[in-house]
């Protein structure tokens, strides 16, 4: 008996729960769970102190991005059995998980490999943004170096899709 | 021809215009990505600001800004894409 794949994306107000993930990825034809968890860093910028991220997304672009993404993941991993991003939308504190991702696989390589391609690849391609909040009620929105048109990057966007 | 479509403003571009979002109506089509750009430049021209940091989305599939030609509908989301920061 084959079990249906399944890839889960949700958008969460509510903090994160890891076990949630990891049990939407669950199956006994898989002996790995490979789960990667961003955290919201209390960084420094010169004499600010980050306080917190403030989240939004394209709703239903992040669904149908987050549909094609399982699609390359499954194409160069074909044993990886399902996907599962949770994601936080509005205000999250320093310290809070911002993403939950599980990915479960017969063996562990596959599921490693793609949990590593699926964060970069939700970086570089899912519609959502955040801002950074500082102690001095200052913020600035940020840019992820995955993104092809961020200022980080030198060259010229390549990107239209067919 | 000409179209009615939506256009979604998100993170800057959202901050720049003060809108979430807005129907602009008889927007020519076909039209190049570039021109579309303008048109909502001439709109808001705060979104200026995101100059060759910015791509759009035209019926959620990403359009950088140039040549491409797009054909729009009645209806159509255009949405103005900062860089992301999802993760």
């Amino acid at each position: 008996m084959s079990e249906e794949p399944r890839d889960v994306f949700r958008l969460s107000r509510d903090w994160l729960s890891v076990q949630e993930a990891v049990d939407a990825v669950n199956s006994t034809s898989c002996g790995a769970v490979s789960v990667f968890i961003g955290t919201t860093r209390e960084d420094q910028v010169g004499s600010r102190k980050v306080i917190g991220l403030e989240y939004e997304a394209y709703e239903s672009m992040a669904q149908s991005e987050f549909t094609k993404l399982c699609a390359d993941i499954r194409e160069r991993w074909p044993t990886v059995m399902h996907v599962c991003v949770h994601h936080r939308l509005g205000w999250v504190k320093v310290g809070e998980a911002s993403v939950v991702m599980a990915i479960s696989s017969p063996h562990r390589g596959d599921g490693q490999q793609a949990i590593q391609h699926c964060i970069e690849q939700l970086k570089a391609n899912v519609p959502i943004w955040k801002k950074e909040v500082y102690d001095t009620q200052e913020a600035s929105w940020k840019e992820n170096l995955e993104c092809r048109w961020s200022a980080h990057r030198q060259e010229t966007p390549i990107i239209n899709q067919q | 021809m000409t179209a009615n479509v939506l256009v979604l403003f998100f993170a800057q571009s959202r901050e720049l215009t003060g809108l979430k979002q807005e129907e602009v109506a008889a927007v020519p089509t076909p039209i190049s990505s570039q021109d579309l750009w303008r048109l909502l430049l001439r709109r808001h021209p705060r979104l200026s600001v995101l100059q060759d940091q910015v791509v759009l989305a035209v019926r959620q599939q990403y359009v950088a800004i140039g040549d491409q030609v797009v054909t729009l509908g009645d209806g159509d989301e255009v949405a103005v894409v900062p860089p992301l920061s999802g993760g």
